[in-house]
C-alpha cells in the first residue's frame, strides 16, 4: 500500500516541490492549502505523515498542529513542520507542540526525503512489467 | 537588545541569505552586482512582506522584471517558463520572498529584536516606485543570476 503523505501549504510551489520529491517512491500525495482544509483532509485520508507549513492564511500550521494533537483520532499522525523561520525559539515551540521534526526553508528535496524516511518507510516505485518481454 | 541593529549588517546578512535561497531552492548562482541597478525598465514584479515587533518593524521587497520572475519560476518548478501561468509565477516570487523574510526575522530575533512576519504579497506593474518616511532606513542590494537581475530592498524602523 502506498505511503500517504499530506502536504499542507498555501503555496502551490511548495506543494509541487513536496509532490515532486516523492515521485520516485510509492507515495500518495494529498494536498491542502491551509490548516482548516488540512484537518479535514487528515480526518478523511488518515495519512501516514503530514508535511505542514507554519505561516498560512485562514488557519496557520501551529494552530492546525495543536488541534491535531487534541484530536484522539488524529494525534498519532506524525508531523514535519516547514518553516522559513530558523530562530531557536520558533523551533523549540514547534517541538513542544508535538511536531516530530522540522525543516527550515530553503531546503533541498533530498533533505525532505531524509527527514520523512526517518519516520515512515519509503519504498521505491518498481518499474512496470512489460508483457512483451520474455 | 543584545546588539545594535544596523541596516548595513542586515544587508550583509541578507546578501548571504539570498545566495543561499537561490542555490538551495532554485539551483541558481546569485552574486552581488555593483554595476546593475534596480530592474526598472520592463514590466516588473515585486514580492513584499513585513515584519514587526516591540523594537523593530519594516518591509522587505524582492524586485525583478517579469521576464526574470518567469525564469525564476521555471527554475523552481522545473518547467519551461512559457508554460507557467502568471498566478504560479506570483506564487514562486511570494515563496522566495517568504524565505527571505523568514531568514531576516530569525536574524533580527538573534540580534535581540524578536518580531512577527506577514504573509507575502505581490505587486505587478510597469511604473512604480517605493518611498519611505524619514524615520525609516532603507537599503538595496542588487544581484546577478542566470535568471536575470534581482534586487532586495530592506526598510527598517527601529523603535
Amino acid at each position: 500500500m502506498a505511503t500517504k503523505i499530506l502536504t499542507v501549504d498555501d503555496s502551490r510551489t511548495i506543494r509541487l516541490i513536496v509532490g515532486r520529491a516523492f515521485q520516485p517512491f510509492d507515495c500518495q500525495i494529498i494536498e491542502a492549502t491551509n490548516g482548516e482544509e488540512g484537518l479535514v483532509a487528515a480526518a478523511r485520508e488518515q495519512p501516514d505523515l503530514i508535511v505542514l507549513d507554519v505561516t498560512m492564511p485562514v488557519m496557520d500550521g501551529v494552530t492546525m498542529l495543536v488541534k491535531l494533537k487534541e484530536d484522539p483520532e488524529l494525534r498519532r499522525i506524525p508531523v514535519i513542520m516547514l518553516t522559513a523561520e530558523a530562530g531557536h525559539e520558533n523551533v523549540a515551540e514547534i517541538g513542544k507542540l508535538g511536531a516530530r521534526d522540522y525543516l527550515i526553508k530553503p531546503f533541498r528535496e533530498n533533505q525532505l526525503i531524509e527527514r520523512v524516511s526517518r519516520i515512515v518507510e519509503l519504498r521505491k516505485k518498481t518499474a512496470p512489467c512489460d508483457a512483451t518481454q520474455p | 537588545m543584545n546588539q545594535t541593529i544596523e541596516l548595513s549588517s542586515a544587508s550583509e546578512f541578507m546578501t548571504q541569505h539570498v545566495v543561499s535561497v537561490f542555490d538551495t531552492m532554485l539551483s541558481l548562482r546569485a552574486t552581488v552586482s555593483t554595476k546593475a541597478g534596480l530592474p526598472l525598465s520592463a514590466e516588473r514584479v515585486t514580492g513584499t512582506a513585513g515584519f514587526g515587533g516591540d523594537n523593530v518593524n519594516g518591509l522587505l521587497y524582492l524586485h525583478l522584471s517579469a521576464a526574470t520572475a518567469a525564469r525564476l519560476a521555471s527554475a523552481m518548478l522545473r518547467m519551461p517558463s512559457e508554460e507557467i501561468p502568471e498566478n504560479e509565477i506570483n506564487d514562486v516570487v511570494g515563496e522566495v520572498t517568504n524565505m527571505l523574510i523568514g531568514g531576516l526575522k530569525s536574524w533580527l530575533t538573534n540580534c535581540g529584536a524578536p518580531c512577527a512576519m506577514s504573509t507575502p504579497a505581490i505587486i505587478r506593474g510597469t511604473c512604480y516606485t517605493i518611498e519611505t518616511s524619514s524615520d525609516v532606513k532603507s537599503g538595496v542590494s542588487v544581484f546577478e543570476s542566470e535568471a536575470g537581475i534581482v534586487a532586495v530592498e530592506i526598510h527598517i524602523r527601529l523603535e
